[in-house]
């Protein structure tokens, strides 16, 4: 089946007063239609500028698409000049926002936001758009819905503006759902409320999603793949049980080794990654983790890792010592 | 105990409270202050006086001449020099100077207000597009507007000095040239080199026949356009370019530019109106840009942008309305600011024509009689103008403290 959006060699930079910043450095991967995909990594790792980037909406000066591709449905999204790109934006990809606060227009009643993108994208009347906007909020759980259409903002609480943004990401039936850390403001009940919605909504509607965290939890109960990103590139890629279960990368077993667990034993420390992410203005030439990472080698300092493919496991790290580093576990 | 079935409990609706708008708590906080009430009040006075007389209270400057009634004292009731009641006296050529006031606060209004629009129409344009564009890449429509804005722009100006018309509409044919071959072109040294030089020689060569200083500002002019629409020209160069004409305009001082201004179109009090809305673009050019600044990073404006809407919509249905507030407070205190001027070209002659009623040229006709004893001529405009710039300000003072949002509770 050919994959339902392709990323190839995605670069991203910007140029700031201090020097060029690596914010992405040639990222590929390949998602299905209808696959949930985590992207994981700490913050600054280029989780959400890729996102961003894949949509063109990139502040420009200063941040730059230098290089790459992303096929999305047949089409080279960075080929399409703007008014192309905002035909694509909202029908065929839609996002979700970290901070439900800041993310509604405080000027406009939630009814109006919603419906916003269906008439741009749909040929709908006015009265039509606000029917399916009510349908819509009714969808994504919020109790009387038509009442509340009327309602600005300020009215609604954090997690039924998320609510909201998700209804308006839905409007259009996009092809991807890109959520942007969507319940990093909420509380942790609000949360399981919104992952419980969007596994529902992803079942009734069957679009893909892209769930951008750094809540390895999250992604745990919702995605299929996780993509792990470490300044600006992907180092490890795969199935969700194989990534918890066959750990390969050392910055995925630092990063799940620093999760508290129910089993453990009291008593039990958790693991902590040594040292700072690097300074995206000076990248090393080497692995951008050598620094931090307790098995590097020479190799590690001097050379770039590339993705490799662990043979039939649809599961890829970015590692020299990979198979050394998964003997060393096993002991 | 007893049984209460279920139909009987009466739900209340505890978690709602009544609906207040912005605006509606905005009025409550404006009335609540003092001072802001005085304001209101004088302010609705002046414009009410000012219209009300207008319409209904008809004056006739070119025939209100009465020389036996030349400089009289304020005066309640007939007595046996004047008999009839001038209660603000009368000035040099006789005229009810109350009647003059009142009939002078109508220009005052109008100038206000036609000049504040001038200042707010372009300065908050030029504020919106510069804000807006500083981090968003322009689509190729609006790059072909902006170039045959800046071409016809240039073309008029080169072909005012020429007198040549139909350059005019070479510069907005080259800019829209300009505009396509945009991407077509990507040496961008050698583009602005044809382009400075095709620049310079559309205007200059031209130009040069209808005589050598004509021909040398058209030459520059020309090449400076050339230049201007080789350059790739993205949101930052657009935006700082606006800035820094604005910064030009703003380092004039107001009244010398205003009087230049007038001095240069004639006097009257037309063009009293668009030398003072000119001079005041730029603080609303940078009011409003700053105002974009704060609110272009905002999460809703991304989420806008990310469902797919058109420039022009986040402008004006998402940016515009968030930023209301500190527009609107400026604006009131910028009708103080607009009289003052009107009243000071008015005071130098360049403003309303005599004998219009104007109160900065009351003031200028009747200062020379101060020595003689007839303070009354200069009191009372002087007092009108001191008034209604006095309540455009507390107005705007109150307006501010009602719409900051760090005071709403």
């Amino acid at each position: 089946m050919k994959p339902l959006l392709e990323i190839k060699n995605l670069e991203t930079r910007f140029y700031t007063q201090d020097g060029e910043v690596k914010a992405v450095n040639g990222v590929s991967y390949s998602m299905k239609s209808g696959e949930i995909l985590g992207v994981v990594g700490e913050s600054g790792c280029g989780k959400s500028v890729h996102a961003l980037s894949m949509m063109q909406l990139i502040p420009d000066p200063p941040g730059k698409i230098t290089n790459g591709e992303v096929w999305l449905d047949g089409q080279d999204l960075l080929k399409l000049n703007e008014e192309q790109m905002q035909k694509v934006r909202g029908r065929d990809i839609a996002m979700i926002f970290q901070d439900p606060m800041t993310s509604l227009n405080p000027v406009f009643t939630i009814g109006f936001q919603i419906s916003e993108a269906l008439l741009l994208h749909n040929d709908m009347s006015k009265k039509e758009a606000k029917d399916r906007a009510g349908e819509l909020l009714e969808l994504v759980g919020i109790p009387g819905a038509e009442t509340r259409l009327d309602d600005y903002p300020h009215q609604f609480s954090g997690g039924m503006r998320q609510r909201a943004m998700i209804a308006m990401g839905l409007s259009c039936e996009p092809k991807l759902l890109i959520a942007d850390e969507p319940t990093t403001a909420l509380d942790v009940t609000i949360q399981a409320q919104i992952i419980d919605l969007v596994k529902k909504l992803q079942d009734e509607l069957g679009m893909a999603i892209m769930w951008i965290t750094h809540d390895l939890g999250v992604v745990a109960e919702l995605a299929q793949n996780i993509n792990v990103m470490y300044a600006g590139s992907i180092i490890e890629t795969g199935k969700i049980r194989s990534i918890y279960k066959e750990t390969k990368h050392p910055y995925t077993i630092g990063l799940l080794g620093s999760l508290p667990r129910l089993d453990d034993s009291p008593g039990t420390e958790l693991m902590s990654i040594p040292g700072l992410p690097p300074d995206l203005l000076a990248l090393p030439n080497g692995c951008p983790f050598a620094a931090r990472c307790g098995y590097k080698i020479e190799q590690c300092l001097t050379e770039k890792p590339p993705l490799v493919e662990i043979d039939g496991k649809d599961h890829a790290v970015a590692c020299w010592r990979w198979e050394d580093i998964a003997g060393i576990k096993s002991k | 105990m007893a049984k209460i079935s279920p139909e009987e409990i009466i739900v209340t609706d505890f978690a709602v409270r009544e609906h207040r708008s912005l605006w509606g708590d905005a009025w409550g906080r404006l009335i609540s202050s003092n001072t802001a009430r005085l304001g209101m009040f004088i302010v609705i006075l002046f414009v009410s006086s000012a219209t009300f007389s207008h319409y209904f209270w008809k004056y006739e400057p070119k025939k209100d001449l009465d020389y036996s009634l030349k400089l009289k004292a304020p005066n309640l009731s007939p007595n046996e020099e004047v008999d009839s009641i001038h209660i603000f006296g009368t000035d040099k050529l006789g005229r009810d100077i109350f009647r003059r006031v009142v009939h002078g606060g109508w220009n005052s209004l109008r100038v206000g207000i036609v000049a504040v629009s001038i200042s707010l129409f372009f300065g908050g344009l030029i504020g919106l597009v510069s804000g807006f564009f500083e981090t968003v890449t322009m689509t190729m429509v609006e790059r072909l507007v902006l170039f045959s804005i800046t071409g016809l722009l240039l073309g008029a100006l080169s072909a005012w000095v020429a007198n040549q018309i139909f350059q005019l509409f070479l510069y907005a044919g080259m800019g829209i040239a300009a505009g396509y071959y945009q991407d077509f072109l990507k040496g961008k040294t050698l583009r602005s080199i044809v382009f400075g030089v095709i620049g310079f020689l559309v205007s200059g060569i031209p130009a040069f026949f209808a005589g050598i200083t004509v021909g040398l500002v058209c030459g520059i002019l020309g090449l400076l356009s050339g230049v201007i629409l080789s350059r790739p020209l993205d949101g930052k160069f657009l935006s700082n370019s606006l800035m820094r004409l604005m910064d030009m305009i703003l380092s004039f001082p107001g009244y010398l530019l205003a009087i230049a201004i007038v001095a240069f179109l004639g006097p009257g009090l037309g063009k009293g109106m668009i030398a003072i809305g000119v001079v005041g673009i730029p603080v609303y050019a940078r009011l409003t840009r700053s105002a974009v600044l704060s609110v272009i990073h905002k999460e809703y404006i991304l989420a806008a942008q990310s469902v797919g809407e058109a420039h022009g919509r986040i402008i004006f249905r998402h940016i515009t309305p968030n930023i209301l507030s500190p527009i609107i407070v400026q604006t009131t205190m910028g009708l103080a600011n607009a009289i003052l001027s009107a009243a000071a070209l008015g005071f130098l002659g360049l403003g309303a024509i005599p004998p219009e009623p104007e109160w900065g040229a009351m003031l200028g006709d009747s200062y020379r009689y101060l020595a003689s004893g007839a303070w009354w001529a200069v009191l009372f405009p002087g007092l009108a103008i001191m008034l209604s710039v006095l309540g455009f300000n507390l107005l705007g003072d109150g307006l501010r403290d009602a719409l900051d949002p760090k005071l709403r509770t």
